[in-house]
C-alpha cells in the first residue's frame, strides 16, 4: 500500500463508492482518472439508453420469484438512471416487443457494469489497486 | 435493428468496458478488446451455427 493511500480513510471510499454508485463513472471522475471515467460513462450510457430504448425488463422484485430480487439488484446497480427510469419516467418496459430480450440483458448489464466501477473506485480509493 | 447489429454492439461495448477497466496502455488495453470481442462474436456465431440443425420449439412465453 502506497503512502498515499494510507492516508485515505474508510469514510471518504466509501463516500466515494457511493457516488460512483448513484453517478455512473463519477467516481473515478473524482479519482482524477477522467478520461476513463469518460469511457465508462459513454459505454454506461448506450448500454442503458439502449436498453431502454429497446423496451427491455427493467427488472423489479416479483413475489414467488427469488432470482427477480437478485436481477433487481443487479440493475438497480446504475445507481440513479434507474430509480429515474422507474419512478420518475414511469418506466415499464415492453414484453411484446421485439428487442426485449437484448434490451433486458444491456439494462442489466449496464447496471453490473457499473457495481464493478463502484468496486474498482474502492479499491482505488483504498490502495488496494496499483494505478497510473 | 437486426440481432446481429444487437450482438456486435453489445460485444464492442463489453469489451471497450473490460480493457479500460483491467488493462493499461493502449497496446494492452486494444489486445483484450479484440480478446473479448472477437471471443464474444465468433463465439456466439459458432454456438448458432451449431444450434442450426436442431429444432426451433413453440416460441419461448410472455413474461
Amino acid at each position: 500500500m502506497t503512502e498515499a493511500a494510507k492516508s485515505v480513510f474508510p469514510l471518504r471510499a466509501l463516500l466515494l463508492a457511493t457516488i460512483a454508485w448513484l453517478l455512473p463513472a463519477s467516481g473515478h471522475l473524482l479519482l482524477g482518472k477522467r478520461f476513463r471515467a469518460f469511457g465508462f460513462v459513454i459505454v454506461l450510457l448506450i448500454a442503458f439508453g439502449l436498453g431502454l430504448r429497446l423496451q427491455g425488463n427493467l427488472y423489479r422484485p416479483t413475489a414467488g420469484q427469488p432470482l427477480s430480487y437478485l436481477a433487481t439488484l443487479g440493475a438497480m446497480g446504475i445507481g440513479a438512471p434507474y430509480f429515474v427510469a422507474r419512478y420518475g419516467a414511469g418506466y415499464q418496459g415492453m414484453p411484446e416487443a421485439q428487442g426485449f430480450e437484448y434490451g433486458t440483458i444491456f439494462l442489466l448489464s449496464a447496471g453490473l457494469m457499473n457495481l464493478l466501477l463502484v468496486l474498482d473506485v474502492w479499491d482505488i480509493a483504498r490502495g488496494r489497486r496499483e494505478d497510473d | 435493428m437486426s440481432h446481429l447489429v444487437l450482438m456486435t454492439l453489445y460485444a464492442a461495448l463489453v469489451g471497450f468496458f473490460f480493457a479500460l477497466l483491467w488493462r493499461r496502455g493502449r497496446k494492452e488495453q486494444t489486445k483484450l478488446f479484440l480478446q473479448i470481442f472477437l471471443g464474444m462474436m465468433i463465439g456466439a456465431i459458432l454456438v448458432g451455427w451449431l444450434m442450426y440443425p436442431f429444432p426451433t420449439g413453440p416460441a419461448a412465453p410472455i413474461p
